[in-house]
């Protein structure tokens, strides 16, 4: 048996800390096993996943696409850092031997601060949605390279870590995903709280029909902090996610009589108006 | 023109220059770390001094008045100075044509530290790595 000796100048005991290496361990295998794989390997190609792809030199991400996210391309061009002719003149001029990054770059028309800058903005912001949780297995294409060309490659792991990490950013603002992709309405709360002038800017979008990714788009931002400011104006009570439509197709109502048919399918159809 | 890292190196050789990053103010992501970090921490520290900058650019107390009509400044703060007994840090954000929530933290040692000239050379930087 062990007994316990406490004396007064026995210090309290540690507070338990977060094992980093355990951490590091379940964020590497709990966003893309196979992109784990495809890291250790120093794979180079795209990864094809349900909502977007991911393009690896090496074993590192280069680059990230997801419909969801606005391209490097409209964030260079939407406020005027780029003239949308000097990126289409690049992107014709480009090669196997010559990416349009690489040709902006030459070409004098933007610096490599900037240029590391937007595609790290562009290239995190896509990669959130490309590694959201998907029902389908992701497609490996190996030796792939995307005409963009590499600016600033990311590690894999760095990458998933952020991922997770955005993710849990989001849920602790307002607990429900459902404003991230559904239309989004106007709530009239009476006393509306301060806004930022960023999130002034998205309210004036929300029209009832537009999604908070289409927003991003529209003002030439990136997608992921046009999420945060709209979760944060669902818990300031500004917006709220459009409620899904009722099925255009009812079920037939389980009644035989043709008159009382009729009524409850014209009722339906007055109420779908 | 620099790209990120030699604005990182640029700014360690400040004098009594302990550590410097470039960090996301939306989300907290460090894009660039050279030296040392607060606590040994890199993620930790950006993640932290990313949550005071964003607390302090959403904050209208501590914009300057804009003229009616102009646009205003995004985001409408210069740099942010925190002091304590044996350093400063400095984080001043960098403004950008295209979207972008991004800031230089420097760490600097009180001793040898000069905060005018740091707080002067790292508003230089901000320029220099955008610019073009």
């Amino acid at each position: 048996m062990t007994t316990l000796r406490t004396t007064p100048t026995t210090p309290p005991p540690r507070l338990p800390v977060r094992d980093k290496a355990a951490a590091v361990d379940r964020a590497w295998g709990g966003v893309s096993p196979m992109l784990t794989r495809l890291a250790a390997e120093k794979a180079t190609g795209v990864l094809v996943r349900e909502r977007g792809s991911l393009h690896l030199a090496a074993g590192h991400v280069v680059h990230a696409e997801s419909p969801s996210a606005p391209g490097l391309d409209l964030l260079l061009t939407a406020h005027g850092t780029l003239r949308a002719e000097a990126w289409e003149a690049a992107a014709n001029a480009t090669d196997d031997r010559h990416a349009t990054t690489r040709l902006l770059l030459d070409g004098g028309l933007i610096g490599p601060g900037a240029l590391e800058l937007c595609q790290l903005g562009a290239l995190y912001d896509a990669a959130y949605f490309v590694l959201a949780p998907s029902s389908t297995p992701g497609r490996f294409r190996y030796g792939v390279t995307h005409p963009l060309g590499s600016v600033r490659p990311v590690p894999v792991a760095a990458l998933e870590r952020e991922t997770l990490r955005r993710r849990e950013l989001l849920h602790r603002v307002w607990p429900d995903a459902a404003t991230d992709g559904a239309p989004l309405v106007r709530a009239d709360p009476l006393a509306p709280p301060p806004i930022t002038a960023r999130q002034a800017a998205v309210l004036a979008r929300v029209d009832g029909v537009r999604t908070a990714p289409e927003i991003a788009r529209l003002l030439g931002r990136r997608a992921y902090p046009t999420l945060l400011d709209v979760r944060r104006l669902v818990s300031a009570g500004l917006v709220s996610p459009r409620p899904p439509a009722p099925p255009a197709v009812l079920p037939p109502p389980d009644v035989t009589d043709p008159d009382i048919t009729l009524l409850k399918r014209l009722r339906d159809a007055l109420e779908a108006l | 023109m620099p790209g990120i890292d030699e604005c990182l190196l640029e700014a360690m050789r400040l004098p009594g220059a302990r550590g410097a990053a470039l960090v996301d103010w939306t989300s907290g992501l460090a894009l660039g770390v050279v030296g040392e970090s607060p606590g040994g921490d890199q993620e930790a520290s950006a993640a932290e001094a990313a949550e005071l900058a964003r607390l302090a650019a959403e904050h209208r107390a501590f914009a300057s008045d804009a003229e009616e009509g102009e646009e205003a400044d995004d985001p409408p703060l210069e740099d942010l100075i925190v002091s304590n007994r044996d350093s400063y840090h400095v984080l001043r954000f960098v403004r950008t044509s295209f979207d972008s929530s991004v800031f230089l933290h420097l760490w600097l040692a009180r001793a040898e530290g000069n905060l005018a000239l740091a707080r002067i050379r790292l508003g230089e930087m901000a320029g220099r790595l955008v610019l073009g």
